[in-house]
């Protein structure tokens, strides 16, 4: 056995450098952990949460051509759209838009195929809910967003 | 009678050596006391340290930053189902914890925290606690053997084993320990209080004395302590990845925080044998190089001074808590602490008060500062193997100590051994 590594046994080279790296994460600045609840998560801009579908903000109409590109991109084939066209103003309106939360994966590709920015999936991930029931967006729903639910015995 | 309970209080030694029973009774109550409390609020500061290691927040939910965790732990404990298996031995199984427990508190009974401030000093002191703390390995054995359970009776032989195997070393490192108190000075003693005081009269702790002699009997005894109290990163007994729980896996509810109090009370016992032997007892730092009345005033402040920069800490983060309605109680909570601190730190300041609890101050201190080495090492080494474990105890440990002793003993007696070389020639 040669010297070195024979003295770094003996002298606990290897510990104090172990002990020094633990001591030093000590203040608890150091700390990532969030108190969720109280303070909440800084969310990235490209984050894909709860669906959203936009409406005009000046005159409140949505946004939504009907022109069902979210409906094929989706792979998992959970948005419907129906939609007829408004015989004044000649634009295709939305009649009953479905989407199917529970069976989203928020791959983001219905909102990538989107041609007038109406469906984008927000920032919002407090999704969950205490039933199935819910997990079925319609169109009021989904221009609404949804509150969080809280719990109740 | 109440001539000879006030008595005791000019006397200056200790209630077992006064032959003071009513003293030696408020001072066992207070000690056990005492050693719950410290448990509990070790309890507490291992979580947190241990998290703050691991860049975690630990406990910050049961009152301000969890200051009140282990009161709903030690509640939920007593309000748990008491389970014993079956097929357990059921008489064993009922006298473990309790064997385990009254082993760890007896050693408490020699415990030097001050001059006068142990309940009695034996002559034999040091073996007294060594032979009570080896006889906690017998509750292990049979906490583990009588749960007729595959992993318990695996986590005890391999806590006897390697309690067995770290005593040797443990037990020479002491005796290099013991033998400085009868070189140069006068004959050698075991008794604890005796001990610190040797270290006194010989002007150094035992650390430092015949450098680097005294500082390699202590790193072993540090070692093998830890072991002794199958501590981390020797906590194979009760290793919870192969073991489940070890010899306590089936414990619940109050036995099993039997087996806590006992381990954390072990841990303090273990740590106090370090002070006593290596690090100069309840003496405060430096009495003899800067003595005088002055320096004596100076740091008998330092325990109000340590308990008012608690305080501080405390009122530091009631300003930095959330200002949130919901945290209104907690934040109200950490300032009453505070206060509570800083009342406790006031009380410290007066005369009477300050000369008497100063050497309690200076040794619990050298104790936390222990307790802090066990978190510490059990935030940072992984769990050694069982043939690794083995190693280090019998062919690393005991080979120093032996050596450390033989060395003592030669640098002890130079003096005479040159001497009398001299005179033969």
């Amino acid at each position: 056995m040669s010297l070195k590594p024979l003295l770094r046994k003996m002298f606990l080279v290897d510990l104090i450098k172990g002990l020094k790296v633990t001591f030093n994460y000590q203040p608890p600045s150091e700390a990532i952990t969030e108190q969720y609840p109280l303070e909440r998560p800084a969310i990235f801009e490209r984050f894909r949460g709860q669906p959203r579908l936009n409406s005009n903000p000046d005159t409140g109409e949505s946004l939504c051509i009907v022109c069902n590109l979210c409906a094929l991109a989706c792979p998992e084939q959970l948005i419907v759209v129906k939609g007829e066209r408004n015989p004044v103003t000649r634009r295709k309106e939305p009649v009953s838009w479905t989407y199917d939360l529970s069976r989203c994966m928020f791959c983001g590709l219905c909102a990538e195929a989107c041609s007038t920015d109406a469906l984008e999936l927000t920032q919002d991930y407090e999704m969950a809910l205490y039933s199935r029931e819910g997990m079925v967006l319609d169109q009021a729903a989904l221009e609404r967003g949804q509150e969080p639910v809280k719990y109740e015995k | 009678m109440l001539d000879a309970i006030k008595g005791y209080l000019n006397s200056g030694t200790t209630p077992g050596e006064a032959g003071s029973i009513f003293w030696a009774t408020i001072y066992i109550l207070v000690i056990t006391i005492g050693i719950s409390l410290a448990v509990i609020s070790m309890n507490w500061l291992e979580r947190k340290i241990l998290a703050h290691m691991q860049i975690r927040l630990g406990p910050m939910r049961v009152g301000p930053h969890g200051l009140l965790q282990p009161f709903a732990d030690a509640l939920k404990l007593l309000i748990k189902e008491d389970i014993i298996p079956q097929d357990a031995d059921k008489v064993v199984f009922w006298s473990a914890p309790v064997v385990v427990t009254m082993t760890a508190f007896t050693t408490f009974l020699v415990v030097p925290f001050g001059r006068t401030h142990a309940v009695t000093d034996m002559n034999i002191g040091i073996l007294f606690m060594l032979g009570i703390s080896s006889l906690g390995v017998l509750g292990i054995i049979m906490a583990g053997w009588s749960s007729n359970s595959h992993y318990p009776l695996m986590g005890s032989l391999r806590s006897s084993a390697q309690m067995v195997s770290y005593e040797v070393a443990m037990g020479l490192a002491i005796v290099s320990a013991v033998l400085m108190t009868s070189l140069q000075t006068g004959t050698g003693t075991l008794s604890m209080i005796g001990i610190v005081e040797a270290q006194n009269a010989q002007h150094t702790w035992f650390i430092f004395k015949f450098f680097p002699l005294g500082f390699i009997a202590f790193g072993v005894f540090a070692i093998a302590m830890v072991a002794e109290t199958n501590r981390a990163p020797f906590d194979l007994p009760e290793a919870e990845s192969e073991l489940v729980a070890g010899f306590h896996t089936e414990y619940s509810g109050f036995r099993w925080s039997l087996f806590f109090l006992a381990e954390y009370a072990a841990m303090l016992a273990v740590s106090s044998i370090a002070v006593t032997l290596w690090l100069g007892g309840w003496m405060r730092p430096f009495p003899n190089w800067l003595s005088g009345s002055a320096w004596d005033t100076a740091f008998s402040l330092i325990p109000a001074l340590a308990l008012f920069v608690l305080a501080g800490m405390c009122l530091l983060g009631t300003v930095r808590m959330p200002k949130i309605p919901q945290f209104r109680i907690q934040t109200a909570g950490l300032a009453i602490f505070g206060a509570l601190l800083g009342f406790i730190g006031l009380v410290l300041l007066i005369p009477a008060v300050r000369v008497r609890v100063q050497d309690i101050f200076w040794f619990v201190a050298k104790v936390a500062f222990f307790m802090y080495l066990y978190i510490w090492y059990r935030g940072t080494f992984p769990r050694y193997r069982f043939d690794q474990l083995m190693r280090v105890g019998w062919k690393v440990l005991l080979p120093v100590g032996l050596a450390v002793l033989i060395a003592t003993a030669i640098v002890g007696l130079l003096p005479q051994l040159t001497s009398a070389v001299l005179g033969v020639l």
